[in-house]
């Protein structure tokens, strides 16, 4: 160390140096990477679509298109496809009325209107409370996997009932036509998480807004088959 | 010195975590889970053997008033080399660990070693030094981060060894890593002070 | 352990009280408020007490005995108090093993690990508490609704306190006096009859064991006055500047911890500041931190947060409202705080 005289030129030259060589191996690592960046980027969002709606062969990221909600928000719209045929899509909704910030869902919704599945993408919830909306809504199956490794004296001493999950909690296979996406304390037909109703709140919130848009689709998508062809539909191919 | 006690002195004697106190953010932040500690333990690793090799490499051509930040831009050019390369092909692990991956570069463990070490030693001390401080600090986070993850929701390294719910949730939480981190640093006081 | 020597800085003591009187003293204090307790909850007051009471004064026998080879202290009185604080201050319903695990907390965490009674910083019994708050949110906050199920334990009827109807309800865009109508009548909240941990809402027998601790000068008036003074005036000014969304200052007094709070938990010896200008500081902080946590915080409740970030202040007032000493001169202590 020190070899080197801490002269201004000095300085400035090793600085310079260094600041190049290391800017050159950079950009040659960007380089290497930036394809494999993008790849994960898009498989993640198509695992999270592939979660939520049936078998599909289609590419929905390259055809998706955004919606304009009621509320200012645009949610984006994914189509699923089977051999050219409509068999789901999904939708990536957002409330921004949970406990902890924004609640952001895909929700898969099939073409007769009910809904297949969802995936929670990001949340800000409170961990062990309204975290459970990852599982909560499912069918209760999944929740009693995790569920069935404790034994029965232990469940007593921390005080977990299991039968929390057997309520109205599912989401899964329901027609928002027929029940209601509300919490039961605000008059709907689904329970909310226990000791977590503002999230539950704010995921049902999430799941409407993409089933308004959904409604959305299916009036403009019907209007324009039986009526003549419509504007709109330029941008849902 | 010799280089087995080079490589070992970072293990227990010197640990940068317990015994120098060393690297807080990250030790605090990432050790949620026992997979996390022992990634982001791997990451600074790797920055640290490699920027110990390039300093100690540099160390005559550079001038006395500029080491600190020609060390800095070193030792950000291999964190941001970790940070492309994990987004790239360990997208969740990158996704947990997050804002501190960038954070690496102000670990004084890092910056640490390349003044108090490599600057001073030869390459080949240097690796071993930085290996050495390295898996030290990845041994301290994995076992911060099992016993944080045990704890807190039941399971080791993901696998679940008892029902999630009897968790303690606070272990989990940023309080819970001081008092995980406390009571180890007290358990590993005992142990030095009994050897 | 030297008892003396470790309770002599506080200016309470002067009269020669040894800590197991003042801690019997508070036990008989808290007795008007577990009578209360049994009478609104029945045998789950019962048991969480005795548990709690119990594992309390198990663990800091086995943690002196065995770790720290000291002979043990138990009969001073104090793991009872935290034993029955931390039982006042959870649900009557909550299973026996949270109860376990909360006082091992309490003892092991809050009191022993810096050094026992009178070293510790924090109030051993919240720190049990906020540790099971924070890992068990969901068997912490079902509380059981009073009268409804007095022969069940963890299985009682359960319902909202009247601070988690009015934090729920603001969000959900209701105002303060449509939720008043849900809540019980300002007596029944005085009486206690109403949903909330085993001891804290009694707040007439919290009043009684209250002033019996000022009566046996257990404790002093200037931390209780200054809570719930505090509190009074901010919610004060909160209500009158917007009725509709803070309630006003009579229901902040009267629901939660507060009572319990400022007679038995703020006033903790070890925790709280030694001169009275101190400790009226540290209590308007408890009370003015308690209303932020309720009005704007995400917890409908806040005073366990709001007397744990205030311990953590007593060393800091300590140091700057030291109490002066008997026979120093006012420019002795001058010349001993400048330095």
């Amino acid at each position: 160390m020190g070899k080197t005289e801490s002269s201004l030129s000095n300085m400035a030259l090793t600085l310079i140096t260094i600041t190049l060589l290391t800017g050159a191996a950079l950009g040659y690592v960007y380089k290497l990477t930036e394809k494999p960046v993008a790849i994960a980027k898009e498989k993640k969002q198509q695992e999270a679509i592939r979660l939520v709606v049936p078998e599909f062969d289609n590419n929905p990221a390259q055809e998706m298109y955004l919606i304009p909600t009621s509320d200012g928000d645009s949610l984006k719209v994914f189509p699923a496809k089977k051999e050219g045929k409509k068999v789901g899509c999904a939708i990536e909704s957002i409330s921004h009325n949970g406990f902890g910030g924004d609640v952001k869902i895909m929700v898969g919704i099939l073409p007769d209107g009910t809904i297949y599945n969802y995936q929670v993408l990001e949340h800000k919830e409170t961990p062990g409370l309204g975290t459970k909306m990852t599982t909560w809504f499912k069918p209760s199956e999944e929740d009693n996997v995790s569920k069935a490794s404790g034994n029965a004296f232990f469940n007593w001493l921390f005080g977990i009932s299991n039968n929390s999950g057997g309520g109205n909690t599912s989401i899964v296979g329901v027609d928002p036509t027929k029940t209601k996406l509300e919490v039961s304390a605000d008059g709907g037909d689904i329970d909310a998480i226990t000791a977590a109703t503002i999230s539950s709140r704010a995921f049902l919130e999430a799941v409407r807004k993409a089933w308004y848009a959904y409604t959305e689709i299916v009036d403009t998508h019907s209007s324009a088959t039986t009526k003549e062809k419509n504007s709109q539909e330029g941008g849902m191919q | 010195m010799n280089q087995w006690s080079n490589f070992t002195k970072g293990f227990f004697k010197e640990n940068p975590v317990f015994v120098m106190l060393l690297g807080m953010c990250p030790t605090l932040g990432v050790t949620s889970s026992a997979i996390n500690g022992l990634g982001m333990g791997l990451a600074t690793t790797f920055v640290l053997v490699m920027s110990n090799i390039v300093v100690a490499l540099v160390k005559d051509f550079i001038p006395e008033k500029v080491r600190i930040p020609s060390f800095i831009v070193i030792i950000a050019s291999f964190v941001t080399i970790v940070e492309m390369v994990m987004q790239a092909w360990l997208p969740a692990l990158f996704e947990a660990l997050g804002l501190f991956i960038p954070l690496i570069v102000v670990n004084c463990i890092v910056l640490g070693r390349a003044e108090a070490f490599a600057s001073k030693n030869s390459v080949g001390s240097s690796i071993i030094d930085g290996l050495g401080m390295g898996l030290g600090f990845s041994l301290a986070l994995t076992i911060l981060g099992t016993t944080r993850e045990l704890l807190g929701s039941g399971k080791a390294f993901g696998l679940p060894i008892f029902s999630e719910s009897y968790g303690m949730l606070v272990f989990v939480l940023a309080p819970g890593a001081f008092i995980a981190l406390g009571y180890l640093i007290a358990l590993i006081n005992k142990i030095r002070r009994a050897g | 352990m030297n008892q003396k020597l470790v309770i002599s800085p506080s200016p309470h003591i002067h009269s020669g009280d040894s800590i197991p009187a003042n801690m019997y003293g508070v036990i008989i204090a808290l007795l008007p408020a577990l009578a209360t307790s049994v009478w609104l909850f029945g045998v789950g007051a019962l048991i969480v007490t005795f548990t709690s009471v119990a594992a309390c004064v198990f663990f800091e026998w086995i943690i002196q005995k065995y770790l720290l080879k000291v002979t043990p202290s138990i009969t001073d009185g104090s793991a009872i108090v935290t034993g029955l604080l931390l039982a006042f201050n959870l649900p009557t319903n909550i299973p026996i093993g949270l109860i376990i695990i909360g006082a091992a907390v309490a003892i092991g965490i809050g009191k022993m690990s810096f050094g026992g009674l009178g070293n510790n910083p924090f109030n051993p019994a919240l720190v049990g508490r906020v540790f099971l708050l924070i890992s068990y949110p969901v068997q912490m906050t079902t509380w059981p609704t009073p009268f409804a199920s007095r022969l069940q334990y963890i299985d009682a009827q359960t319902g909202a306190t009247p601070l988690s109807v009015i934090k729920e309800g603001l969000s959900n865009g209701q105002t303060i006096p449509e939720l008043m109508e849900r809540i019980p009548s300002y007596l029944d909240l005085f009486l206690g009859k109403t949903g909330g941990s085993a001891g804290e809402m009694a707040a007439l027998a919290l009043l009684i064991g209250g002033v019996y601790l000022l009566w046996k000068r257990i404790i002093t008036w200037h931390i209780p006055v200054s809570v719930i003074g505090s509190v009074v005036i901010f919610t004060g000014i909160l209500h009158l500047a917007n009725p509709s969304t803070f309630a006003d200052p009579l229901f902040h007094i009267l629901t939660g911890g507060i009572m319990l709070g400022a007679f038995f938990m703020a006033t903790d010896y070890a925790t709280s500041p030694m001169s009275n200008k101190g400790m009226l500081l540290y209590g308007a902080g408890i009370g003015i931190i308690t209303v932020l946590i309720r009005c704007f915080g995400s917890y409908p409740e806040g005073v366990s947060f709001a007397i744990l970030i205030m311990n953590g202040f007593t060393p800091l007032i300590n140091r700057y409202m030291k109490p002066k000493r008997f026979g120093e001169t006012i420019k002795t202590a001058r010349v001993q705080t400048s330095k």
